[in-house]
């Protein structure tokens, strides 16, 4: 019995020690916030804060180098942890943005300059003559936000035009550099009015192959407050920054302009016509 | 020389017949030509004609930028009516002028002039090419006098001209073969004389029995070997004609001149002795119209710029049931949207399908068959190569060597699930090289 | 040596530890999705095989049996194989942070592992000295590790395959281990025990 109680206890000793010595021996220099702020993201390695993984990131605010609202995903709750972690203060007031298509062009509206029998991808598409669409700056419709989106929050309507759902949508930006045509944007929750087109082709093109396309008519201009609706190359668009009222978007000729909510109020006064691009 | 059957390829049914006994006809000059600014791999040349410049024959009306640019000249004297985007038979939207021919057909000054072409050296040779515009015609367009200086650390001991024509129903190499034998190797022995090199050969393919016997006759005196070569597709390819002539292994990611080749295309030979002896800078080209859904299918002599539209037209229209129009040939061409493209110096021919002749099809799952993989001429899985494209995977694809694709369409011909991959490795590699350059 | 050479082949082809032992399983299916992970989990078993056969060996025949304590083998033999595989998981986050990283969670399971355990056990039932127990636990972890670049070999294939849904993953891969376990069959009696 006591041998073997001794025996056990040396053994233990003797591992203890020489796994003491290996520890130190092979000591690597760790900041232990670093696990502390892994923890407090949400672990989906998105790329969402431009860095290849949430491990990256931690280590980049550990050590200054990021901020604490760094992570898109995570948003004001994850900020407010990691500034607890790092016993610093956090202001807040980071808005939440989700992403929104710029474009109202889906298969009923918008004309098509040929038959596409090719690879159902967007930016596959874009390498013959930038797509079948005729409006050169418009949505494709083959889906390839929808497949990079790894939250599930894109997904292609049977008119041909991408929709958002806001609440799963996290802004990581994904769907953003995917978009060939790059008309995807990230807007904030709580701005109603939105342009849905990207085209800067004259007003006279524009009539001719798409029937809710920004002919540069400058009326929303005009009717919204001074400098929250811009002329840039024959497309008007919104200045994010300014509160605009539903009712500029009455005045928009081609139906373009749309109040949309997207903070899941579901309040879409103004709205003219049922379409897509949105919510 | 020993030389062999490359690994792969494919024997697509040719369709030569249709055009191949019709001699080269020069078409009258269209109404309005469209000139296309990028009509060469590399840098653009800068147009430096605006709306309503008038014109002559052969003037420059855009400047090379850099050293792989070419200029572009007028193809004929009129005015330009409008610079405006226009589309590229290639497969893109591009910027194009508009030139309205006046009927007088005036070449500009210092052009189209006979000289003794014996007193100009290596340098002044390269100078006269590159002035005037001359490009790989087979199809590629790389610009010619920059193929001829290679580094003095890579000699050239070999020049081939290509007359192998390897893709299905075009004629026009063939044409020029047998009506300007002389003319084709006067353009070789130029090239030949920039490239130092005793060692000429001409490769044709063994279905153009006649091509060969006219281009052996004439380059009897010369001491220039004419080859005859098995035929498959895609023969005329670079790399699988140096190993089936010679027997040497161009390196993937090497370019010819590693192995101590240099290649060039049949009609550059003959752009070649238009420049040198006559002065005339490349501003026509043989185009051979052809397939079921045209009416009278032969080989034209067309200015650059023509419209596909006014070239059918010429010959005698489309047929009342064609379904597509393919710029180049139907394995890597490009199917047109609009007749409103020109002809570029690298249009090789119009093929006009009939609709039944066009197939419909959505590409289903990889079985795994392997005959892709038998296909393939550069030795690559476009098997799991597609799958890597198809899922994003373009890092694994990259990985795989998806850049060595040359994009002969072996693979999507061959495979029963009729998977379109040749345009998944065209995504796949524009996101590795897009990849590429964000690192740099 | 020819026992030696007997040992090795039996060790990794007739009684494969994966295949025909079952031993070892979590890690075999765990970082067998690449070939690269699982290559440097091999790597690491075949150190901590060979090392935790001649420790625990040397452990038991001069401790144990001197002090009559031959039933403490299981205590202390996941005791010693336990410190082991710490010395092994601090000097590889010194080493290669990398591979540390790839391996994760499965680096401490090669600890709580039967494999490990089950050829510190074997060397006694079969009463090896202590050269042929330190082959025999060589040879169980190339057995091992030659299982799993097979099978990830395998897996990293099948990622390209177009499986039906309710089969993705871990299902088709225990699929394919009974499948290649009934291949390795097939050398039994190449050895005769």
């Amino acid at each position: 019995m006591l041998t073997a109680v001794i025996a056990l206890s040396a053994l233990a000793l003797v591992s203890s020690l020489l796994l003491a010595m290996v520890a130190r021996a092979f000591a690597v220099p760790s900041n232990p916030k670093v696990e502390e702020i892994e923890g407090a993201l949400p672990g989906a390695n998105c790329g969402g804060c431009g860095l290849p993984g949430c491990g990256e990131l931690a280590r980049r605010i550990a050590d200054g180098k990021a901020d604490i609202d760094s992570c898109p995903v995570g948003g004001e709750r994850v900020a407010q942890m990691i500034a607890l972690i790092m016993g610093k203060s956090y202001a807040g007031g980071l808005v939440r943005k989700v992403a929104f298509i710029l474009c109202g062009g889906d298969d009923q509206v918008a004309a098509k300059r040929f038959y596409y029998n090719g690879v159902r991808d967007c930016t596959s598409a874009a390498i013959l003559f930038g797509g079948d669409k005729a409006c050169q700056y418009g949505c494709m419709g083959l889906g390839t936000c929808e497949g990079v989106c790894p939250f599930d929050a894109m997904h292609m309507l049977p008119t041909g035009l991408p929709e958002v759902e806001p609440v799963k949508c996290t802004a990581c930006g994904k769907c953003v550099a995917a978009c060939p045509k790059h008309i995807i944007k990230l807007v904030p929750v709580d701005k109603r009015l939105h342009i849905l087109c990207s085209s800067h082709d004259r007003g006279a093109k524009v009539r001719k192959i798409c029937a809710v396309g920004c002919i540069g008519c400058t009326k929303c201009v005009k009717e919204g407050p001074e400098g929250a609706i811009a002329m840039q190359n024959n497309l008007a668009v919104v200045n994010y920054d300014f509160d605009i009222p539903d009712t500029v978007a009455a005045v928009c000729p081609m139906n373009t302009i749309r109040a949309i909510s997207l903070d899941g109020s579901g309040d879409n006064a103004g709205v003219k016509a049922a379409a897509g691009g949105g919510v | 020389m020993a030389g062999g059957k490359f690994f792969g390829g494919v024997h697509p049914e040719y369709n030569k017949d249709l055009a191949a006994a019709r001699a080269i006809e020069a078409m009258p000059l269209a109404a309005r030509l469209v000139v296309h600014f990028a009509q060469n791999l590399g840098a653009a040349p800068k147009p430096v004609v605006k709306k309503g410049d008038a014109v002559k024959k052969g003037q420059i009306i855009a400047e090379p930028q850099g050293f792989i640019s070419v200029p572009i000249h007028a193809p004929t004297s009129g005015t330009v009516q409008s610079i405006d985007i226009f589309p590229h038979p290639v497969g893109a939207d591009m910027q194009a002028a508009v030139i309205i021919p006046d009927g007088k057909d005036e070449w500009a000054d210092g052009c189209n002039v006979e000289r003794d072409a014996s007193r100009f050296d290596a340098e002044a040779i390269k100078q006269i090419v590159r002035d005037a515009g001359l490009v790989g015609m087979g199809g590629a367009a790389f610009p010619t006098h920059v193929k001829l200086s290679p580094p003095k650390e890579k000699p050239i001991d070999l020049l081939i001209i290509n007359g192998a024509e390897c893709e299905p129903y075009l004629t026009s190499d063939h044409r020029l073969m047998l009506e300007k034998p002389a003319q084709i190797l006067e353009g070789a022995s130029y090239f030949a004389k920039v490239l130092g090199v005793n060692n000429v050969s001409v490769a044709i393919e063994k279905n153009k029995p006649d091509a060969i016997e006219a281009m052996r006759k004439a380059a009897e005196k010369l001491g220039i070997a004419v080859r005859g070569l098995d035929v498959v597709y895609p023969q005329g390819a670079e790399r699988q004609l140096i190993f089936a002539l010679v027997g040497r292994t161009v390196p993937a990611g090497a370019l010819p001149m590693d192995v101590g080749v240099l290649v060039q295309n049949v009609g550059t030979s003959f752009a070649a002795y238009e420049a040198i002896r006559f002065a005339r800078p490349l501003i026509e080209r043989v185009v051979c119209v052809t397939g079921r859904g045209i009416v009278n299918p032969r080989n034209v002599l067309v200015r650059i710029g023509t419209t596909f539209g006014d070239v059918i037209t010429y010959c005698g229209g489309q047929q009342p049931d064609a379904g597509k129009v393919i710029g180049g040939g139907p394995m890597m061409g490009v199917a047109q949207y609009s007749l409103e493209a020109s002809v570029t110096k690298g249009t090789s021919g119009i093929v006009v399908l009939k609709q039944e002749e066009v197939a419909q099809f959505v590409g289903e799952a990889c079985i795994r068959c392997g005959r892709c993989v038998r296909a393939c001429p550069m030795r690559l899985n476009p098997s799991v190569l597609g799958i890597f494209a198809e899922r994003l995977r373009f890092d694994d694809a990259g990985e795989h060597h998806v850049l060595d694709c040359i994009e002969c369409g072996c693979c999507a011909y061959v495979c029963p699930s009729r998977r379109p991959m040749v345009h998944q490795f065209r995504r796949a590699k524009a996101e590795v090289r897009r990849k590429a350059a964000k690192a740099s | 040596m020819k026992t030696l050479i007997l040992i090795i082949v039996s060790a990794v082809f007739v009684n494969n530890f994966v295949l025909s032992r079952f031993l070892g399983i979590c890690p075999f299916l765990g970082v067998s999705k690449r070939i690269k992970t699982a290559g440097g989990m091999s790597a690491a078993v075949i150190f901590v095989m060979t090392m935790a056969s001649a420790a625990t060996w040397l452990f038991y025949s001069h401790v144990l049996v001197r002090f009559h304590l031959e039933y403490l083998q299981t205590v202390t033999f996941i005791l010693v194989i336990a410190a082991l595989v710490q010395v092994v998981e601090t000097v590889l986050l010194k080493m290669s942070p990398t591979l540390y990283r790839a391996l994760g969670i499965y680096l401490p399971l090669i600890t709580t592992n039967c494999a490990v355990l089950g050829v510190a056990v074997l060397n006694i039932q079969k009463q090896y000295n202590l050269i042929q127990t330190t082959v025999f636990g060589f040879g169980a972890a190339v057995g091992f590790g030659f299982a799993m670049m097979i099978f990830s070999g395998i897996r990293e294939r099948m990622e390209l395959c177009d499986t039906p849904v309710p089969l993705k993953g871990t299902a088709i891969g225990l699929v394919t281990a009974g499948l290649l376990s009934l291949a390795f069959m097939g050398f039994t009696g190449l050895v005769k025990q």
